[in-house]
């Protein structure tokens, strides 16, 4: 809405649902039209029949109602209902929030209703409708990086759906690992039989697109932009040319975990002790001519001093293989020692397979292999160290190591910084910590608890102590963002992403993962994923040339607005940012990339002279929010507790609670945040000044198995809200009265007990004293 | 049955506690043992067992040490003896092993191959006995047959135990299910025995004991 539009709010209540019996209807009426001053406001049975929209789009249409405040269900229902091509809704949540989980007719839930309503005539107040950020032309190029099974189907799959695509190879030939081996595991039906080997005519069929422009011999050294307008650098053989892309796949593929630290196992004593990628050669070429063949699965895997994840796909390899040999040569044997035998999907009909033809399966650790291939092992179903004699071929099964580095180049200036800090769950802080104690310099450790986690002097702490790269090599892209030239990844190199519920996105908006790169996959997952991925790409793109958010805010046009005059220059915007969205200008200002955010608010959060904010979400709206709920006076009994909850998982998983007719304390004033990273300091001192007695903040999971939306955002706040014990301290109230709490969006119960649990401890600690001041 | 058209195959020997060969050996050789291969080790079999305790190991245990190679251990259990055939195992394998018929064609295979010999074991005197009853009369004749099995251990003991049994006797003769008198017989005895040796030529010719 333009700042000059007089805003015309309308308050639309419905008494459908149970809302009718459980409160009165009336009195919010009353309150609507006379404390609160709305001028129209009008009740409905059910508002979301025909008839009850059609109340609302009639007084938006004679322009009498600008803003639509519906007292209703929840914002997560009938939006689609309530919408009217562009108008302002404002949902005041009467049904799951307050009828469905308060008993009806009482006082409480009563007043729990009206600050409702009060909380959305307040945020109709500050909120406007929010302008594109779209501006310029777009590119619909999508670059493909790596061409392997899954850089060659994700180049194949953007070329069907109409786009043009850059496929650019590191090496001299498209294919990567696939065309070193013999045959495949099943991926069709009755995945029981090893399968020919498609990648030739993958390759041809790429090939053969003229959509697709094959670079061989390329790497990216520069990637500039935002989606929809990168400006990549690729260079082939050493000539560089400037490309405009809209979106990347990230397919670099993976490598065989580095067989010579494995000496325990035998590797280099004897040339029959082969890792499965060497046997895969063997068998390309012809028939191993091995009778006795043992295969050591997790050979350098889940292993501390290793790989100390599970690769997935070895075990369905060492099938294959032993598949192999034993239907080439019927008196050949093969013996598969695990210690768990993965075999997910439709693996398990391969092992049966295997099974079938004779390979013998054995449980147990291996603890040596020595130079006359005798493997011992220790069997943990008869309790027994075992050793196999006889054995002419030893085979290890080793893992796989991402590719989320460029091991043929040299690493960037500030890389290995990035890489470590980037690391999730370790936060700079943590890392800082670490390396000093890993020196021995117990005093660093003192100075570097000081910085709180993201600020400049954390980071500047990090580089100080100049810590090796976690991982060899340069950048895949060399991105020229503030954040650094990596892609962030996981602690064992693995592309970071949520995990469960938006798999291929990055860190980094606009490119994409899929493949070994991500997570450890065989060449049919492979192909999956970059299906997958080019989807997730050209959603990107298009949502980029339309100014809207990606993921998880899908539509979003808002984005957050500096306010360069009061900024203070201090950076934690650029340096808390999860998606690397804001980089400064050469005076330190922050300059955004709309394109790049994702809108989640962790540098509105984060800005300590809060001059961050959107159109249609802003630290001045949600004060406005708190400060209008009624605070009743120490005398009657009737505490206040601000609940601040993640709109992603908090907010659905207390709806659920009223879904599932869980009762909670009705003591509770919600308000729904974008991510817990957005919620400022501000919020929780106007609160307890209001009177206010406790606040909770309620988001998502965070740390290595974190669930935040955001990636960073639960675990930045988590990192803020440490710090507001002390000053509570300084202000003689309780540290008890800020919580945090972590939730899923199945926790219906879960969050009306942690509710119910937190009223009664604010009444055991007493009534805020500055209720009344 | 184990596979006609493979040729003889010895049982493998190395000498050593372990052997990687025995296990291939069982799966081509004892009835039943094609299907070994697809056990996964779940405990089914010994958990349903109603005399798992009387065995040495359960036939879960068992089948492991088969695919870890223990020859002399396994043929010289005394699980396979110990079945009662109740088939409990049988039908509750999720993965389909006859349990019951390999325990059973390993007995015949630990006593051909002599480690288990009458002298030895209680369990291979107790089938002695029946065999030499089935072979003279076609039938199992609970007198001669009980005597015979109990006269292996020698007079003193055969006496002692005879005696011990001396109730169990006069019921079964008292509700009929014992009789005096000669042995009941089949008809054609000689055709059986014809029969058995039959069967135990070619038994012999296959595995080349």
């Amino acid at each position: 809405m333009n700042e000059q539009m007089v805003r015309k709010p309308g308050v639309y209540l419905c008494k459908g649902c149970g809302i009718g019996e459980g409160v009165s209807v009336d009195a919010l009426e009353q309150l609507a039209t006379g404390d609160l001053k709305i001028q129209t406001c009008r009740q409905h049975d059910t508002l979301c029949s025909d008839e009850g929209v059609q109340v609302i789009a009639k007084d938006i249409a004679d322009g009498t109602v600008n803003q639509a405040i519906i007292g209703a269900c929840s914002s997560r229902v009938m939006s689609d209902r309530f919408n009217f091509n562009g108008t302002q809704v404002i949902r005041a949540n009467l049904r799951e929030q307050v009828v469905w989980s308060h008993p009806a007719g009482d006082e409480d839930t009563q007043m729990l209703a009206a600050d409702h309503l009060r909380m959305g005539v307040a945020q109709a107040s500050k909120t406007s409708a929010p302008g594109t950020a779209a501006e310029g032309d777009f590119s619909r190029t999508i670059l493909v990086v790596g061409g392997g099974t899954a850089g060659l189907t994700a180049a194949k799959e953007a070329a069907a759906t109409g786009h043009d695509v850059i496929l650019a190879e590191r090496s001299d030939k498209l294919g990567g690992w696939a065309t070193k081996f013999s045959k495949r595991m099943p991926h069709l039906p009755p995945y029981r039989d090893p399968q020919d080997n498609d990648i030739d005519a993958l390759i041809a069929a790429v090939e053969t697109t003229s959509a697709i422009t094959v670079m061989t011999d390329t790497i990216v050294t520069r990637t500039e932009g935002s989606p929809g307008k990168f400006a990549v650098t690729l260079s082939k053989g050493g000539t560089e040319q400037v490309e405009m892309i809209g979106a990347i796949v990230v397919a670099t593929g993976w490598r065989p975990y580095d067989a010579t630290k494995l000496g325990h196992l035998g590797y280099g004593a004897s040339p029959d002790v082969v890792t499965g990628v060497e046997l895969e050669a063997k068998l390309k070429a012809g028939p191993v001519g091995k009778k006795a063949v043992a295969f050591i699965q997790c050979a350098g895997s889940r292993d501390p001093d290793h790989l100390p994840y599970c690769s997935s796909v070895c075990c369905g390899v060492s099938i294959k293989q032993a598949l192999q040999i034993v239907e080439a040569d019927p008196d050949a044997m093969a013996y598969i020692i695990f210690d768990e035998l993965r075999t997910p999907g439709t693996a398990e009909e391969f092992y049966r397979q295997a099974q079938e033809a004779g390979v013998i399966f054995m449980k147990g650790k291996v603890s040596g292999v020595d130079a006359n291939l005798c493997v011992t092992y220790n069997d943990e179903l008869l309790g027994d160290d075992i050793p196999l004699e006889g054995l002419d071929m030893v085979v290890l099964a080793t893992g796989m190591v991402p590719n989320s580095t460029n091991i043929e180049i040299d690493a960037a200036p500030s890389g290995a910084d990035q890489l470590l800090n980037d690391i999730n769950p370790l936060s700079p802080f943590d890392r800082a910590i670490t390396a000093s104690v890993a020196a021995g310099d117990a005093d660093a450790v003192e100075v570097k608890k000081a910085p709180p986690t993201g600020s400049v002097a954390a980071v500047e702490a990090v580089e100080d102590t100049a810590i090796e790269a976690p991982f060899p090599g340069g950048p895949i892209l060399n991105l020229q963002y503030r954040q650094g030239p990596h892609l962030p990844v996981l602690a064992d190199g693995f592309a970071d992403s949520h995990y469960i519920c938006f798999p291929y996105e990055t860190r980094r908006t606009g490119i994409y993962t899929c493949g070994p790169v991500r997570r450890p996959m065989d060449m049919s997952e492979s192909a999956e994923d970059a299906t997958g991925a080019v989807l997730k790409a050209i959603q990107s793109l298009n949502n980029a040339s339309e100014g809207q958010s990606v993921h998880p805010r899908v539509g979003d046009l808002s984005f957050p607005k500096f306010g360069l005059d009061i900024c203070t220059k201090c950076r934690r915007c650029t340096v808390e940012c999860p998606f690397g969205a804001i980089d400064e200008d050469k005076n330190n200002f922050p300059i955004l990339n709309p394109s790049r955010c994702r809108r989640c608010g962790t540098c509105m959060g984060a800005c300590p002279v809060r001059t961050i904010n959107f159109d249609n979400y802003s630290v001045q709206m949600v004060s406005d929010m708190i400060g209008a709920c009624e605070i009743p006076d120490e005398f009657s009994g009737k505490p206040r507790i601000l609940v601040l909850a993640c709109e992603n998982d908090a907010y659905p998983a207390l709806d659920m609670a009223g879904i599932n007719r869980h009762e909670y304390s009705p003591y509770m004033r919600i308000i729904p945040v974008r991510c817990l990273g957005s919620v400022t300091t501000l919020w929780i001192s106007t609160a307890l000044e209001k009177g206010y007695d406790g606040v909770m903040l309620m988001g998502c999971k965070s740390g290595d198995d974190y669930q935040c939306h955001f990636v960073k955002g639960s675990g930045i706040a988590q990192e803020r809200m440490s710090k507001v014990g002390e000053t509570l301290k300084s202000l003689m109230l309780e540290e008890e009265r800020v919580v945090v709490e972590e939730v899923s969006i199945a926790d219906s119960k879960r969050v009306a007990e942690l509710l119910t649990r937190f009223s009664d401890k604010i009444t055991e600690i007493g009534f805020n004293p500055f209720k009344g001041f | 049955m184990p596979d006609s058209s493979s040729s003889v195959m010895p049982l493998p020997d190395n000498g050593n506690k372990y052997d990687l060969n025995f296990a291939r050996w069982v799966y081509k050789n004892v009835n039943g043992g094609d299907k070994l291969s697809m056990c996964m080790q779940c405990g089914m079999c010994s958990g349903s067992c109603p005399i798992g305790t009387e065995m040495d190991h359960g036939p879960r245990k068992l089948f492991m040490m088969i695919r870890a190679g223990m020859k002399d251990a396994v043929l010289s259990s005394n699980t396979m003896y110990n079945c009662t055939s109740c088939y409990r195992c049988v039908v509750r394998c999720p993965r389909g092993v006859p349990v019951t018929y390999i325990l059973q064609d390993l007995g015949r295979v630990a006593v051909q191959a002599g480690y288990a010999e009458a002298k030895k074991t209680d369990n291979a005197r107790f089938a002695k006995a029946f065999n030499w009853s089935t072979r003279a009369f076609g039938r199992t004749d609970e007198r001669l047959f009980t005597l015979k099995y109990y006269l292996s251990f020698g007079i003193v003991t055969a006496i002692k135990k005879a005696m011990a049994n001396m109730p169990i006797a006069l019921g079964l003769l008292k509700t009929k299910r014992m009789h005096f008198g000669a042995p009941h017989r089949i008809k054609g005895t000689k055709d059986l025995r014809a029969i058995l040796d039959k069967a135990r030529a070619i038994e012999k010719s296959k595995q080349g004991f």
